[in-house]
C-alpha cells in the first residue's frame, strides 16, 4: 500500500534524525508511533525466548528496501550525514566492501559490516559540507594586517615572541597541566639599552640567552594557569629592564676577569706592542699616543681582539701575523 | 569532545550555524562593512553556558559584534594530530587543509612526522613458560600542518572548527601557537620621566 511505505519511508527518516525533509508535523507525529499501527501483514513475531513466559515481543517488521534505492544522484548530501553519525549501510550508496576477504573471496559487503561501523568516517565533512561551513564562519574570522606582510616588519614592529600550547584529547577531564607553560622570545637587540644596560642584563639572564640568535627566552611554569604564568613572564622581562638600567655602587668593582669581551684598550697587549715601538725612538707620553694613532697599531689592536674574542681559526692567525709584520717592519 | 576552555564563547553560534547549514536556510547577518586591521570579532547570544545544545529551528540569526579592542596576531599555529590509523589521519589532513584554504588562511607546510612504535614483551602463559613470550605494539602517527599570519578571531574560529570535527579516539591535537606583542612599558626605564624617584624600585 502507498500509505504503508510512505509511513515506513517516514519512520525510518525520523529515526535517522534527518532534519531537512521538510514535514516538520508529520515528522512529530510519528517520532513515537509505535508499529503496531503500520504493520498489518507480511510482519514476523521473533520465537518466544524461555524464561518470559507468555511475554509477546513486538512483531518485528520488515526492514523493507534501503533508502539508497531512493536517492537521486543530485541530492544534498549534507542533509542526509549533516553532523557526525556511524555509517549506515542503507544511508549510504556507495557500494563499499571492507574487511580481510575470504580465501579466494572478495572483502565482505556492506550491509551488516562492522568494520565499516568501528572505523571513524568523513561522510559528514565532504567538500561541499566544508564549504558550506566555511562560507558560514567566514563573518567570524578577520583579516591579517596588509602591512605586516613578511617577518622583517612583523619583527619591528612587533619584537616579542609569546608561545603557549593548547591540547585536545578524549579523556576523564579537559585540562592538560602542560598546556600552563608560557615561552617568551625576544631579542635583545630590540630593547631599548645601553651598553651598560645590555652586558648587564646578558649576565642577569645566564643561560636563557643564545649569542647566535640574539634571542632571550623566558619561560613560565611555575604559576597554575596560562595567564598568570604569561603575566609574570612580562613582568620578568620588565623587572630585568629597569634593573639593567641601574648602577650599583659594587659595579664600579668590575676587574678584567668579569669583562665579558676583551678589550685591548689598557691590556698587557697595548703596553707591550707601545713598549716595543717606543725602544726604537725615545719613549715619551706624546710618544706614545702617536703610535697609537698609526695604522698598523690600530690593525694590531683589531687582529688581536679577533683573536681573543673570536677564537683561533686560520684567516684569524694570519692576520694577527700580518698585522705584526707591518707594525715590526719585518 | 574535550575543547580547550577558551572556545567557549562561539559554541552556541557554531553549532547554531551547522543546524542552519542542514536546514538549508539562509542566515542574516549584522554584518560591520568596515573591518578595521585589528578589531575582535565576538558573539554577542552569550546565554547560559551549556553543552547540551537543544535543536532549535527557528531561523533567529547571531549577529557579530566588532569591538574596539585589538586582535591579538598569531605568527605561526601548529597543528598536530595524532592516531593509531594513518588512513585517518590522511582524511582529517584532507579535510583541515581544505578548510584553511576556504578561510583564507595561508598554509606553511603540511608534513607528517616519523611515527613512534612501543612495543612491550609479555610472557605469553599466566605461570612459568619463560622462553615463550608474546609480543605487542602500539604504532602512533602524526600529521602537521603549520599555518601563518593568523588573527586572533580566526585562529579562534578555525581551531573551533576543526577540534569539533576531531574524530573519536585515533586522533589527538596539540597546537602550539606563537603570538606577537609590542612591550609598552619598556621603551624607556620609568625612573626618566620621574627624576625624583630614582631611588624607589620600579613598579611593574
Amino acid at each position: 500500500m502507498a500509505a504503508h511505505t510512505s509511513k515506513t519511508m517516514l519512520l525510518s527518516l525520523s529515526r535517522l534524525n534527518v532534519v531537512g525533509v521538510g514535514l516538520p508535523n508529520l515528522s512529530s507525529r510519528l517520532t513515537y508511533a509505535t508499529a503496531f499501527s503500520t504493520n498489518t501483514a507480511g510482519n514476523k513475531t521473533l520465537p518466544e525466548r524461555g524464561g518470559r513466559g507468555t511475554f509477546t515481543k513486538r512483531p518485528r517488521r520488515d526492514a523493507g528496501p534501503p533508502r539508497t534505492d531512493k536517492m537521486a544522484e543530485d541530492q544534498d548530501w549534507t542533509a542526509v550525514y549533516p553532523a557526525a553519525a556511524p555509517f549506515r549501510a542503507g544511508t549510504v550508496p556507495l557500494p563499499v566492501r571492507m574487511g580481510y576477504p575470504v580465501k579466494g573471496g572478495v572483502p565482505p559487503e556492506k550491509k551488516g559490516n562492522l568494520e565499516l561501523i568501528k572505523i571513524p568516517n568523513f561522510l559528514h565533512l565532504t567538500p561541499v559540507a566544508i564549504r558550506k561551513h566555511c562560507e558560514a564562519l567566514k563573518p567570524f574570522c578577520s583579516a591579517w594586517p596588509s602591512a605586516l606582510d613578511t617577518d622583517a616588519k612583523c619583527e619591528r614592529h612587533f619584537p616579542i615572541r609569546v608561545e603557549s600550547r593548547d591540547y585536545v584529547s578524549a579523556g576523564l577531564s579537559l585540562r592538560n597541566p602542560a598546556a600552563r607553560v608560557v615561552h617568551l622570545r625576544v631579542k635583545v637587540s630590540s630593547l631599548n639599552l645601553d651598553d651598560h644596560a645590555r652586558k648587564k642584563m646578558l649576565k642577569l639572564v645566564g643561560e636563557r640567552y643564545c649569542k647566535d640568535t640574539d634571542v632571550l627566552t623566558i619561560t613560565t611554569d611555575s604559576c597554575p594557569l596560562r595567564q598568570q604564568n604569561y603575566d609574570y613572564a612580562m613582568y620578568l622581562l620588565t623587572v630585568l629592564y629597569h634593573e639593567s638600567w641601574k648602577s650599583e655602587a659594587w659595579e664600579a668593582e668590575k676587574t678584567v676577569a668579569d669583562m665579558e669581551e676583551y678589550l685591548w684598550d689598557g691590556s698587557p697587549s697595548e703596553k707591550n706592542i707601545l713598549d716595543t715601538l717606543s725602544r726604537k725612538a725615545d719613549g715619551g707620553e706624546e710618544e706614545r699616543r702617536r703610535l697609537l694613532g698609526r695604522n698598523e697599531v690600530q690593525d694590531y689592536k683589531r687582529s688581536v681582539s679577533r683573536l681573543k674574542n673570536q677564537g683561533d681559526s686560520e684567516s684569524a692567525m694570519l692576520q694577527y701575523k700580518e698585522a705584526v709584520k707591518r707594525v715590526l717592519k719585518i | 569532545m574535550a575543547a580547550s576552555m577558551p572556545f567557549r564563547r562561539e559554541l552556541f553560534s557554531l553549532t547554531r550555524i551547522f543546524n542552519g547549514i542542514s536546514q538549508s536556510r539562509p542566515r542574516v547577518l549584522g554584518h560591520c562593512a568596515g573591518h578595521k586591521k585589528w578589531l575582535t570579532i565576538g558573539s554577542p547570544l552569550y546565554l547560559s553556558p551549556s553543552f547540551h545544545i537543544p535543536r532549535v529551528f527557528s531561523s533567529t540569526a547571531s549577529s557579530i559584534t566588532v569591538t574596539e579592542e585589538p586582535d591579538t596576531l598569531f605568527q605561526k599555529v601548529t597543528v598536530m594530530v595524532k592516531g593509531h590509523d594513518r588512513a585517518v589521519l590522511d582524511s582529517y589532513e584532507y579535510f583541515a587543509t581544505m578548510a584553511a584554504k576556504e578561510l583564507g588562511i595561508s598554509i606553511g607546510k603540511v608534513f607528517e612526522p616519523p611515527k613512534d612504535m612501543e612495543r612491550l614483551t609479555l610472557l605469553k602463559s599466566v605461570h612459568i613458560f619463560k622462553k615463550h613470550r608474546v609480543q605487542y605494539e602500539m604504532r602512533t602517527h602524526y600529521r602537521c600542518i603549520e599555518l601563518s599570519h593568523l588573527t586572533g578571531s580566526t585562529a579562534r574560529v578555525y581551531l573551533e572548527y576543526i577540534q569539533r570535527n576531531l574524530p573519536e579516539s585515533v586522533a589527538m591535537q596539540v597546537t602550539k601557537t606563537a603570538i606577537e606583542k609590542i612591550p609598552e612599558h619598556i621603551h624607556e626605564p620609568m625612573w626618566k620621566d620621574e627624576p625624583t624617584e630614582e631611588a624607589e624600585k620600579p613598579s611593574q
